[in-house]
């Protein structure tokens, strides 16, 4: 299917999709005039500009066989007026209830116009929502895909499961309790920011590269690992002739921490990267002066404990101070790391029911035992210790790697937090880029769960283009 | 466009972590923009729209600790933490996923994840155990029912209990009840509801033949927690002995999903009896052999009734007619 989602800047449409000239063309988005225009033209101008957002890559009698006149609504009922109330006060008076007197009840809210009665349940909004059902959008709902086409092509390409099994069409009508899954990969190259040309030489490089390397082809990222490695080792023998200097060592780590946690906007890409290059570098210099080889293969917290002991660095802290903190040292599992140290740190705080670890115990006792490296121990403050551990955390979860198709480190592609709203018939687990839709999508007092950028005027009068009643 | 988002689109190129990052709307644009909040609006246009909250990190963790750790049941979690029991139970799902992929050592979208809790709304887990919990969404939706769609004119005498039940049996046209079972049903008014929410087998129907309908039932029947219901009755009428209203509620809660389990466990049995599977040897498939019954009921009255299944004489298919779906339309795991 050609692709006629264009998003042209003379004929402003809207698409399901995050990029930038949609952005503008949303922001200028003005309702149609309506003065001196056929009831006709109008509906006709609302369906068009409608069906640019809703479902372009579905045909218009397509279309018309799943569009329902029935609109899904429910009101959120309390329990305590339900118990309260059985209802038979209503039936009082007209109908509705006994009327009250007019100082008690000035003007009824049911009485305004929808327009601008904030509690009116939008109903046309909802005329759209069967399309909210296809597999293709509810990718694109669940932040997986920049743009329905893309959530299509994914589909189409086989990276897409359902309930497990692979499912290549984008219009299968997704049943309440499915689970969708799209490939990690697939997903982190749609949303994070595209590679620019010196990245994809790098990346072309390094394939070359391995590619010579191993004849065998047993594949590129172990080529890669083997590429730095080695390019790790001949550093190392460097490093070995001249003496470790501990104490130097650990203020440029923690200064090329903090630089790296900084979330400055500012500074480039490349710069960035550069730094973060820089660290991995020094890094893996403390590491391997520690006499166990397999430490760069070993797991994160292992890892840190050995740069400290290396660096024979401590906190200064009391011992039940330090028991506390090392509590709050969680493993691995800390997905929601917020980029700033601080809050990383209050994060960690809250959730302090992991046990301590077994190395980092180990490391703290050793230097606690001896006094002559007690001498030389450098005190760390809570703060820096925080800062270089999620440092190295930031370092293992999000790391530079010239062959994957998308800029590295990852970072969110520009203007998509302006497009980021999961729905709530949704219910999504980014870390494994899979979503299970819940139920179909429904309107309620003041609110329609159909995302769509149009306002109540243009959404009443596509609705009515496809009652057919023109 | 380009000067657009060199200057007015400029603060929208990154996202501020912790809080949302959308097109302002138009009438912040024109006036006083207060920096304070952000807003919640995505679409400028459409005000009916807005950006509603995810679950956090932790409370996801926390509600999978509750139904797969403590063993409690997904309705208990749901009243507990304000979540809707299919999203309590997509989670457990989700987590659970999660987990195995971590053992597996599968990569995670660990930054993509971490940058998409920073752009939306989430909420959180109240960390102190004092504080309640602040509810994820509404958990006691009503679906409205398509019977209420009409507007029905129906003359009530004053001296008549017209309650929501009778209300619904107007509204399905099912017979009026006779006024003693009224007065029996408002003396008492949990132990009627929950005899109907214990066996919805046995609600009343209307109708004859295909149009057999059960009778429209009150809203404290159809929302997802009827339990809640008889407990804020409990409270009201015991406004002063909290643990004996919690205790009470513990046990109707255990008691419902006892009842539920069991009656889950009957229909399953009963599915099973009307199935019978075969799997031959050396081969791949697995065949679910169900008897067919064709008879008035399942074909209708002139044979031609388009549920039922097989080829019947003077019944076309219309498998191959344009509009008819031709891909899955379901995946059964």
């Amino acid at each position: 299917m050609r692709n006629r989602a264009t998003t042209p800047l003379s004929k402003a449409k809207i698409r399901q999709s995050w990029s930038k000239y949609n952005l503008y063309n949303l922001s200028r988005s003005r309702d149609p005039r309506t003065a001196q225009r056929t009831f006709f033209q109008q509906k006709w101008t609302a369906k068009s500009l409608s069906r640019n957002y809703h479902g372009e890559q579905v045909r218009e009698s397509e279309w018309e066989r799943m569009f329902s006149r029935r609109l899904r609504s429910v009101v959120p009922m309390d329990p305590y007026k339900l118990a309260r109330d059985d209802g038979s006060g209503m039936a009082a008076g007209r109908g509705s209830g006994l009327e009250k007197f007019p100082e008690e009840n000035p003007t009824p809210k049911r009485l305004l116009p929808a327009s601008r009665n904030p509690n009116a349940t939008p109903y046309t909004h909802m005329t759209f929502a069967p399309l909210e059902r296809r597999l293709d959008v509810a990718i694109f709902r669940a932040l997986f895909a920049s743009s329905t086409r893309q959530a299509r092509q994914f589909v189409v390409h086989g990276s897409v499961t359902v309930n497990g099994k692979k499912m290549r069409y984008p219009g299968y009508l997704l049943n309440p309790g499915d689970m969708f899954q799209v490939d990690t990969e697939r997903v982190m190259f749609a949303t994070g920011a595209p590679k620019d040309k010196f990245e994809r030489r790098e990346g072309r490089v390094e394939r070359k590269k391995a590619e010579a390397k191993d004849a065998e082809a047993e594949g590129e990222e172990a080529a890669a690992e083997e590429a730095k490695e080695n390019e790790s080792e001949g550093e190392t023998k460097e490093a070995e002739e001249e003496t470790l200097d501990t104490r130097g060592t650990l203020k440029t780590l923690l200064d090329q921490a903090k630089s790296i946690m900084t979330s400055n906007k500012d500074v480039l890409p490349a710069k960035r990267k550069q730094e973060i290059r820089g660290f991995q570098k020094a890094i893996r210099r403390v590491m391997s002066k520690s006499p166990d080889s397999s430490i760069l293969a070993a797991n994160l917290e292992t890892q840190f404990a050995e740069i400290m002991k290396v660096l024979k660095a401590k906190k200064i802290e009391t011992k039940e101070a330090k028991g506390s903190k090392k509590e709050t040292k969680d493993s691995q599992k800390t997905e929601t790391a917020p980029t700033t140290p601080e809050a990383k740190g209050t994060e960690t705080a809250a959730t302090g029911e992991n046990k301590p670890t077994e190395a980092l115990n180990e490391a703290f006792r050793q230097a606690a035992q001896n006094p002559e490296e007690e001498l030389d121990t450098s005190e760390l403050t809570d703060e820096e210790f925080e800062v270089l551990r999620h440092a190295l955390v930031q370092l293992r979860d999000n790391p530079i790697d010239s062959t994957k198709p998308y800029a590295t480190p990852w970072r969110p592609r520009d203007y998509m937090s302006a497009f980021a709203f999961v729905p709530r018939y949704l219910e999504v687990n980014h870390n494994i880029c899979a979503a299970v839709y819940l139920r179909h999508p429904v309107a309620r007092p003041g609110s329609s769960e159909v995302p769509t950028p149009f306002g109540e005027n243009i959404a009443t009068a596509a609705f009515s283009w496809y009652l057919r009643r023109r | 466009m380009f000067q657009w988002l060199d200057t007015e689109g400029a603060p929208l190129k990154h996202h501020i972590p912790g809080s949302t990052n959308y097109l302002p709307d138009l009438k912040i644009r024109g006036g006083s923009f207060d920096k304070g909040e952000p807003s919640t609006q995505p679409f400028p246009l459409n005000a009916n729209f807005v950006s509603e909250s995810i679950l956090s990190e932790e409370l996801r963790n926390e509600i999978h600790k509750r139904v797969v750790g403590q063993k409690k049941s997904i309705r208990a979690v749901s009243a507990e933490l304000g979540v809707d029991m299919r999203r309590v139970a997509a989670v457990c799902r989700l987590v659970e996923m999660e987990k195995r992929w971590k053992q597996q050592g599968k990569p995670l979208a660990l930054p993509y994840a971490r940058a998409v809790h920073e752009m939306v709304p989430t909420t959180p887990l109240q960390d102190s155990r004092h504080q309640r919990q602040t509810p994820h969404e509404s958990i006691n939706d009503l679906p409205a029912h398509r019977l209420t769609n009409a507007q029905i004119f129906y003359p009530v005498s004053e001296s008549r209990q017209f309650t929501r039940i009778e209300a619904g049996r107007v509204f399905s046209a099912a017979p009026a009840r006779d006024h003693r079972i009224v007065t029996e049903e408002a003396a008492n008014p949990s132990e009627a509801m929950s005899r109907i929410t214990q066996n919805p087998s046995r609600i009343e129907t209307v109708g004859k033949g295909a149009k057999e309908q059960p009778v429209l039932q009150p809203a404290d029947v159809r929302i997802p927690h009827p339990h809640l219901v008889v407990h804020e009755r409990q409270r009201i009428a015991n406004p002063n002995e909290f643990q004996l209203v919690r205790k009470a509620y513990d046990a109707r809660l255990r008691e419902e999903e006892e009842i539920e389990r069991d009656r889950k466990l009957i229909a399953q049995e009963r599915r099973e009896r009307q199935l019978s599977r075969v799997q031959p040897e050396s081969s791949r498939f697995e065949f679910r052999i169900k008897d067919v019954v064709v008879s008035k009921e399942t074909t209708g009255s002139d044979g031609r009734g388009a549920r039922a299944p097989g080829r019947r004489y003077g019944v076309p298919s219309y498998d191959r007619k344009k509009g008819q779906i031709k891909i899955p339309t379901q995946v059964v795991v």
